[in-house]
């Protein structure tokens, strides 16, 4: 009976789409469980809606979804079931910088189209590989934006790193300090660190020596929230604290008001990005309850774009390479245009806007054409 | 100097854990790998009466404690007692899955988000002489003296604690002189389980609350206790301050990224030299 229903399933769903409109399989990898948790299901959330909004421009997705828990070899496993078993058009994700890395190199060898939504370490675009293409902004842009923006509202002349010791975390930092020594600031304090650690006074007591002007801080998650505890705690008191995205860049974080009060963070998109993007961000909190972070705009706007270029390659890998290369798209994150320059590769160019915690509301303050408040410069605790 | 204050009150916390540990290890010879996700329970616990019913984190111990009593000993009654005899490697085998349960059903219960409790005191400090001192680290560090000088004198006074140290002394001897070895396991490991659940009362106002924290404890007070000897109670609360400053100091004076790597480094020369802890006996 079994042997007879598989190839009558196999005729059925080979007749089906045909009968009504074209469908297209796109898989989509992204930390579903494990400790990035969190973050994912912004993202899940952001496909999701996506995958609604291509149906009613008559692009019907198949979504095909994979857990990688965070773990770069989890993901690949599932990079590699879904390029020779499923057999997708593209992938969208995954979601972390180690995770996505991991799996662009396979998407090349494979020949798939990945779109990375959200990873920001530097080198995933950086490698030549054609067949890998990035909507969010690099790594180097979160710190080029914060700096920026602190250099135009104050005058400081010395910076501190604190992130940890991940992908992202490196990768950001490092940028960070590049760039800060390009602007003639002095890098007094460097400090990784191991994520998940209950403790972190003792490398905060160790910046607070340094004395910095400037704090820049990277971390996933709640890890934000105790290092700004810890901060409070040992006294450290900046010009500014700048938080680069992710954990700085979540509702949790926002909601902490003590703590979270006029620390800077950067980010890839806020719901005053774009027109449309207020918008979005009403759908999508009538949706799931919660306001959207970056992360499920970034995916929205990756699955959109993927999803129209698949539906007009007709599911042909080159062709949706081709597709992805040549088109551009205008949705909630701006004008997406994958392009090569400075030694990317289909890396789409995008302004981060800097905003400020003030009185638990986010605001979006740099750059001018997008701020909608004054920031408030130089930091002091409540 | 603040490093080393600091690294002392993390410690004392540290030390609660291991002690719980120390105490399983003592009465039963098992080492109980569950022990960070008994912790990850009174973190939950706690979260659930400060969220709940508003009752404040350091106050919530007098449930969580009986609760998570309650909770090892029923599953020491239940599950581990029927493996006292069995080979080490299934003992460990069992505790390690006890442990899988229990945090993937809170995930289940709970999802994987992450929790963080907001006192009023969660960002405070007290200044002294230019050194900050972290407010609930502070409490956690005093309950957790109070708590362990408790459990000295219900150990070396009272009947139940000698013959629970009888027990971990020499089980069939101490089953020789009347003693009902299988109930003093159950008490040590309900102790033991209440112990971790005290430790994560007292953390969750400083660290987050999420179903997989366990893991990076039970390593920890794996390492207090080999540090301080298998089975020694003021070992364990010595080797939890010395792991606490180690790690506190190495991040000051070395790299925060590599004080995991120091105090491993330490617990490596440590085993080498003396095999049997600070304060172990070797096994007779």
């Amino acid at each position: 009976m079994k042997k007879m229903l598989a190839p009558a399933l196999a005729a059925l769903s080979l007749a089906l789409p045909g009968a009504g409109q074209a469908q297209v399989k796109i898989g989509f990898i992204n930390s579903i469980t494990g400790p990035e948790a969190p973050i994912g299901e912004n993202l899940t959330n952001g496909v999701d809606m996506a995958v609604e909004d291509l149906k009613k421009k008559g692009v019907n997705v198949q979504l095909i979804k994979q857990d990688d828990t965070g773990k770069p070899q989890v993901s690949m496993s599932a990079m590699e079931q879904l390029a020779t078993g499923d057999e997708v058009a593209a992938v969208v994700g995954p979601y972390t910088s180690a995770t996505a890395n991991a799996v662009a190199k396979l998407a090349n060898q494979y020949k798939v189209p990945q779109v990375v939504p959200a990873a920001a370490k530097e080198e995933i675009t950086r490698q030549g590989y054609d067949w890998v293409f990035r909507l969010n902004a690099p790594a180097h842009q979160y710190a080029q934006s914060l700096l920026d923006a602190a250099l135009e509202f104050g005058k400081p002349k010395t910076i501190a790193f604190i992130y940890e010791s991940t992908d992202f975390g490196t990768s950001v930092a490092t940028a960070g300090k590049d760039y800060a020594q390009k602007k003639g600031l002095k890098v007094v304090g460097d400090e990784a660190y191991q994520k998940g650690a209950p403790d972190y006074r003792s490398t905060l007591t160790k910046v607070k020596a340094a004395n910095p002007d400037l704090v820049f801080m990277v971390s996933y998650v709640a890890d934000a929230i105790l290092l700004m505890r810890q901060s409070r705690e040992v006294g450290l008191k900046p010009q500014a604290f700048l938080g680069g995205g992710a954990g700085f860049d979540t509702a949790q974080f926002e909601s902490e008001k003590d703590i979270s009060n006029l620390v800077f963070s950067v980010t890839q998109w806020t719901p005053e990005s774009t027109p449309g993007a207020e918008e979005f961000a009403n759908r999508y909190r009538q949706k799931y309850g919660k306001k959207p972070t970056y992360h499920a705009a970034c995916a929205y706007a990756a699955m959109m774009v993927v999803g129209e270029a698949a539906q007009k390659a007709g599911g042909d890998r080159k062709k949706i390479q081709e597709e992805l290369k040549a088109g551009k798209w205008t949705g909630i994150m701006g004008e997406v245009d994958f392009q090569d320059y400075e030694g990317f590769t289909n890396q789409n160019k995008l302004i981060m806007p800097v905003i400020q915690y003030q009185g638990g509301k986010s605001v979006t303050v740099y750059p001018k054409q997008l701020a909608k408040k004054k920031a408030v410069f130089p930091f002091t605790w409540k | 100097m603040q490093s080393v204050i600091s690294g002392i009150l993390v410690g004392g916390v540290y030390a609660l854990i291991g002690i719980g540990l120390t105490i399983i290890f003592g009465v039963m010879r098992i080492i109980n790998f569950a022990q960070g996700e008994l912790l990850m329970l009174g973190m939950y616990a706690t979260w659930i009466v400060f969220s709940w019913l508003g009752i404040d984190p350091f106050l919530s111990i007098v449930i969580t404690a009986p609760l998570l009593f309650l909770w090892g000993a029923f599953l020491q009654k239940t599950i581990i007692n029927r493996v006292l005899n069995a080979l080490p490697q299934n003992q460990i085998l069992l505790t390690i899955g006890l442990g899988l349960i229990m945090s993937n059903s809170i995930m289940l219960a709970f999802t994987s988000d992450y929790r963080i409790l907001t006192t009023s005191y969660s960002s405070s400090s007290f200044s002294v002489g230019g050194i900050s001192i972290s407010q609930p680290l502070l409490y956690a560090f005093l309950i957790t003296a109070a708590i362990t000088g408790a459990l000295y004198w219900f150990l070396l006074k009272t009947d139940t604690g000698q013959a629970i140290r009888a027990t971990a002394q020499d089980r069939d001897a101490a089953q020789l002189m009347g003693i009902n070895v299988k109930a003093m396991s159950v008490l040590a490991f309900g102790l033991g389980s209440a112990l971790a659940g005290v430790a994560g009362a007292l953390i969750s106002p400083t660290y987050y609350i999420f179903p997989q924290v366990g893991s990076a404890f039970t390593l920890k007070a794996f390492v207090i206790v080999v540090l301080g000897g298998m089975g020694s109670v003021i070992g364990a609360t010595l080797g939890g301050l010395i792991i606490g400053v180690t790690e506190s100091l190495s991040a000051v004076y070395i790299a925060s990224g590599l004080k995991e790597l120091v105090t491993f480094v330490l617990f490596l020369g440590l085993l080498l030299f003396k095999p049997s802890g600070l304060l172990g006996k070797t096994r007779a």
